[in-house]
């Protein structure tokens, strides 16, 4: 679903690095090269970022929760597993568990909705690279695809990804049997699937 | 589906994947994974769509704030830490927990050698002071460009070969460090379509250990603003 991390240039003043993949560039990280670290972060700092404010839904907090994932990737520099997805993938999974743990520690509320500070910052970035212009893409094809669900369905893929709540949580949240909340699930994520599937396919 | 051996995993895939399971519950279903391939390909299956999840967040731009105190911080894990003031394009501007912004610099250096293409410092004459010539290797950080500085009667030229281009609306500024910070020189430069260039050092070479070339905006940069390209240690 992520396309592979290569840059299409003018994305860093590390240009030079900027022509490798993101795994290349890992490569250089474990050897604590930070101004490879750097084209890393320029390259997903903004969906980083942006997963983190829609968890968090404060700005403040949402900035700490990716400095941290951020960080914690430089300081650990071993653990990322090529098998395991591309460097995005597992970017986006620090900045995730991070938010959560986040917003879980400082009892964050209405966790899963979206929260007006989100909607204020959406003062959307230039689009100045191809890669970016994809990305965008790739961006809203996935929200339509959450959006076209049934409300149920969405309602409960939003509430425990971006909020981080049990499938139990949600259930006594929304006032329904446990059982219903992990069927809505699996319905959900299985149309999601599909439809994100099917554009792909179509512009081969 | 209900009907399968294994009713009571039937719908914790998707749970799973979207982290929804309580703490017991998804420590069966990992242990269940171990044994059931069609749960394994099933996870598989919706994992692809979890890890797109992120991308339905309203994409929003990274303060440019939070990119300079990470910098910061990652210049403070730099092993070496030596003085130096010069390099605020990363400076940490919220807190400066014990970490000078010359680390930035430093660690920058540091790391360079480590990915160094070029390694070898080569001292093709003799060390003395001589008025033989005398050719330090540089490390280069672009793959296959390789820069070279020649010491010739007190004074130094760089020369470089195969660079790419800098970035746009940025030029190649030439520094020296004397011991501390690295010092800006009124050298800029571009190089040519095959990426060569032959740039004087300005001033005389004593007492200079390092040469260092980064990418500045047109008219050059009091401060560097971007990690070293080409590192050229005289010692």
């Amino acid at each position: 679903m992520f396309k592979a991390g290569r840059s299409t240039g003018g994305e860093s003043a590390n240009e030079p690095l900027g022509a490798l993949a993101d795994e290349e560039l890992m490569q250089l990280v474990y050897k604590g090269a930070a101004h490879a670290f750097e084209v890393i972060y320029d390259r997903h700092a903004e969906a980083a970022f942006s997963l983190a404010m829609r968890i968090c839904g404060q700005r403040a907090l949402a900035e700490d929760v990716t400095q941290e994932a951020f960080l914690s990737l430089w300081r650990s520099r071993a653990r990322y597993d090529r098998g395991r997805g591309s460097v995005r993938t597992w970017v986006l999974g620090i900045v995730h568990n991070r938010a959560i743990d986040g917003v879980r520690r400082r009892g964050v509320r209405d966790r899963g909705v979206v929260h007006d500070e989100v909607i204020e910052a959406q003062v959307p970035a230039p689009e100045r690279t191809e890669l970016e212009v994809a990305r965008r893409e790739e961006a809203r094809e996935v929200r339509d695809a959450l959006e076209q669900l049934p409300k149920e369905q969405s309602r409960v893929i939003e509430l425990a990804y971006f909020g981080g709540l049990t499938h139990v949580e949600i259930a006594s949240m929304l006032g329904t049997p446990v059982g219903t909340v992990k069927g809505r699930m699996r319905l959900g994520l299985a149309k999601m699937r599909s439809t994100l599937a099917h554009p792909a396919e179509a512009m081969r | 589906m209900s009907a399968r051996s294994h009713d009571p995993f039937d719908e914790d895939a998707a749970a799973y994947v979207l982290g929804a399971l309580t703490g017991e519950e998804n420590r069966r279903f990992a242990a269940h994974l171990e044994d059931c391939a069609a749960c394994r390909e099933e996870v598989a299956r919706l994992q692809v769509v979890a890890d797109a999840l992120p991308l339905a967040a309203p994409q929003l731009s990274a303060p440019p704030e939070l990119k300079q105190r990470l910098m910061g911080a990652v210049a403070g894990d730099a092993p070496d830490g030596a003085s130096g003031r010069r390099w605020r394009g990363v400076r940490d501007v919220r807190a400066s927990r014990g970490s000078s912004p010359g680390r930035w610099a430093m660690g920058a250096v540091a790391a360079l050698a480590a990915v160094a293409i070029v390694l070898a410092v080569i001292a093709l004459a003799g060390s003395g002071g001589g008025a033989s010539p005398r050719v330090v290797r540089a490390r280069v950080l672009a793959p296959g460009a390789t820069a070279s500085l020649r010491i010739s009667n007190g004074r130094g030229e760089l020369l470089v070969n195969g660079m790419p281009q800098a970035p746009p609306r940025r030029t190649y500024e030439v520094w020296v460090q004397r011991g501390g910070a690295p010092q800006p020189t009124d050298a800029l430069f571009t190089v040519s379509g095959s990426g060569g260039a032959t740039v004087a050092v300005p001033g005389a070479i004593a007492g200079v250990t390092a040469v260092l070339v980064t990418a500045e905006p047109l008219g050059g940069s009091p401060a560097p603003t971007s990690p070293p390209v080409i590192v050229a240690r005289t010692g």
